[in-house]
């Protein structure tokens, strides 16, 4: 059960390096000015409907509904940064430190320990996805009434493409130094998230614009998950409210159509497959 | 090292009588068995064709200046790194098997440990990954903090111990499991002279105790003092083996500082030595090759002889270099 130790390392190193204290301390800050102003927003937005005679209920329910998108794909841009910053030298850094001599010859596989150092970072990113959501989705609840029919299926998205982005560094980090691999996360994310914005500005009816953007949504699919991930942040019975439409809200940061179930396969794969390729050639790799 | 430390378990206490026993067993069975082995990174060969076989319990020193390929063939040894060409065993069984490496203990050259860890904190980790824990752990664990002279050092953090202190550390971390080889990569590099006294002591009790020891070093002093047998390697090749003595068998060298060198002086002194000859650096000092302590004795006798007053006599160790491009050159032939 040596994958079970590094894991359980991984964990006592996040907490040691006060990597939960400041993760917890600056997101209570984020939470706090974030329900501050969402608080301001709406109370002059309900105070203006009722000083014209107008039920402010529905106007309430469709802001719930902008903000939630909004700050859902704060959260996710959050997840994926902090995914990027802590897990960069999860084993080329390791490598480059030499703190891994020690380890590599005691009586564990090779396997273990990048399993192990993998399955520490997917429980501290899992679970501090899965709260970020829970805490933004709450404070609008609480504020605007408005909850999302489908809220774990879009925070499972955001799981998954935090998965996604942890499968490519750790393959990375088998293969590249960390600035190497920190160079190819930050620029693959990007060029997934441009490509969204380009298909968005091109004719839907240009095929060449929409392979290239299916191309990269394969090679990183952590934007295709956020878009899979706003579907579900629309309430179902969309079409039963005056006034609100998917499609009027078709922007480049939302999907008017759930993600294809082919995607959502090839982004759990991808992020399941790419650990184990990282694994592979680390058992080869010279230190 | 502290005083207490060297009384503190009767003994290192690294291994148990039940153990010794099963040692001593094992003695006369191969720890390391190297066999053609050949690493090169690209085009640059590391390690070319080196062959060796060494002993349970007994202390092996692999010695070579730097660049020479010793670190390459520890790495090999404790499954940091693959050979390109050759076989590799460890206690009987290929590098990769794991309850072998449950019985290897290994200091790296550089100790580069997790700085955020204090100092019971590492050793319980690693004890861990031995398959150790629980009471028996936490008492080795002081055991060896004892042993290592780091007894209330227990909360104190890695990032904030000195060179010495991560070396003695690190020593402690090899023999949490007891083990039957121990493999140190230049334990007394960085180290100060009380330092380095301490860490060679430490490991000639574990010598004593048993436990097989695979010295990695170009510190001479240390090899020649410690080990049984000695394997010098350079340019990657092996280029002699044996016990220390057969190693430095070669005639000693006196420096002999008088007030005055004279004629007879030198006819008398070269009459019961080897050789004699001037010292360029310094006028008033012979260098005079002698082949045993007796000469040593009638080389001093002479220069008292000739009437020349004699300030200091004393051997001149030929420096690892020279060892070196002697055997080098005697292995040309």
């Amino acid at each position: 059960m040596g994958w079970l130790l590094i894991t359980r390392f991984t964990l006592q190193e996040a907490i040691r390096r006060r990597l939960f204290l400041t993760m917890a301390i600056l997101t209570l800050l984020m939470l706090v000015l974030f329900g501050l102003l969402i608080h301001a927003a709406i109370d002059r937005m309900q105070a203006n409907h009722v000083a014209n005679g107008t039920d402010p209920t529905l106007p309430t329910i469709y802001a719930g509904i902008a903000i939630t998108i909004l700050a859902m794909w704060l959260v996710y841009l959050v997840i994926s940064t902090m995914t990027i910053f802590l897990t960069i030298s999860m084993i080329s850094g390791e490598i480059e430190a030499g703190t891994f001599v020690v380890i590599v010859p005691k009586p564990l596989r090779r396997a273990e320990i990048i399993f192990g150092k993998w399955l520490g970072y997917a429980l501290i990113l899992g679970l501090y996805t899965l709260l970020l959501s829970l805490a933004f989705m709450g404070i609008i609840y609480w504020f605007t009434g408005y909850w999302p029919t489908y809220a774990f299926a879009a925070i499972g998205m955001l799981e998954i493409s935090m998965l996604v982005l942890l499968g490519l560094i750790t393959l990375c980090g088998a293969f590249v130094p960390t600035a190497a691999n920190g160079a190819i996360a930050v620029m693959l994310f990007m060029g997934a998230f441009i490509s969204s914005i380009v298909q968005f500005a091109i004719p839907a009816q240009d095929y060449m614009v929409q392979n290239i953007t299916a191309v990269i949504s394969l090679i990183m699919p952590t934007d295709a998950m956020w878009h899979g991930a706003s579907y579900y942040l629309f309430p179902a019975a969309i079409g039963v409210l005056q006034n609100f439409s998917v499609s009027s809200v078709n922007t480049p940061f939302t999907a008017t159509q759930p993600i294809s179930p082919q995607l959502l396969t090839w982004a759990i794969l991808y992020s399941l497959v790419l650990p184990l390729i990282a694994i592979l050639r680390f058992q080869r790799r010279d230190l | 090292m502290s005083e207490q430390a060297h009384h503190s378990t009767g003994g290192i206490g690294t291994i148990s009588s039940g153990q010794q026993e099963h040692h001593d067993l094992q003695r006369g069975v191969p720890a390391v068995q190297v066999d053609h082995l050949h690493k090169a990174y690209g085009s640059l060969v590391a390690v070319n064709d080196v062959s060796f076989v060494t002993q349970r319990g007994e202390a092996f020193g692999f010695l070579g200046p730097n660049g020479a390929g010793k670190s390459t063939v520890v790495k090999i040894l404790t499954g940091l790194i693959t050979s390109t060409q050759g076989n590799v065993r460890v206690l009987g069984h290929p590098v990769s098997h794991l309850e072998t490496r449950r019985k290897i203990g290994y200091l790296p050259e550089l100790p580069n440990f997790h700085r955020w860890l204090r100092a019971q904190e590492f050793l319980q980790f690693h004890g861990q990954l031995y398959g150790l824990g629980g009471a028996p752990l936490r008492k080795r664990s002081q055991e060896l903090l004892e042993l290592v002279g780091l007894t209330g050092c227990e909360r104190q953090k890695l990032g904030t111990f000195s060179k010495g202190m991560l070396q003695r550390i690190g020593l402690a971390q090899a023999l949490l499991n007891q083990p039957e080889l121990l493999i140190l990569d230049e334990p007394t590099s960085g180290l100060d002279p009380l330092g380095q006294r301490d860490m060679r002591n430490l490991i000639l009790r574990l010598k004593m105790e048993g436990i097989g020891i695979f010295l990695n070093s170009h510190q001479l002093g240390d090899v020649e003092l410690i080990c049984d047998r000695v394997a010098i390697i350079h340019h990657g090749q092996l280029l002699k083996i044996g016990p220390p003595a057969t190693l430095f068998d070669e005639p000693l060298v006196l420096e002999v500082r008088v007030n005055a060198v004279s004629a007879d002086l030198l006819r008398r002194v070269g009459a019961v030595s080897l050789a004699v000859q001037r010292d360029e650096a310094n006028p008033l000092r012979l260098l005079v090759e002698v082949q045993d302590d007796e000469q040593a004795a009638d080389v001093a006798a002479a220069v008292h002889a000739s009437g020349t007053r004699l300030f200091s006599l004393q051997p001149r160790r030929r420096t690892l270099e020279q060892l070196f491009l002697r055997t080098i050159e005697s292995s040309q032939y």
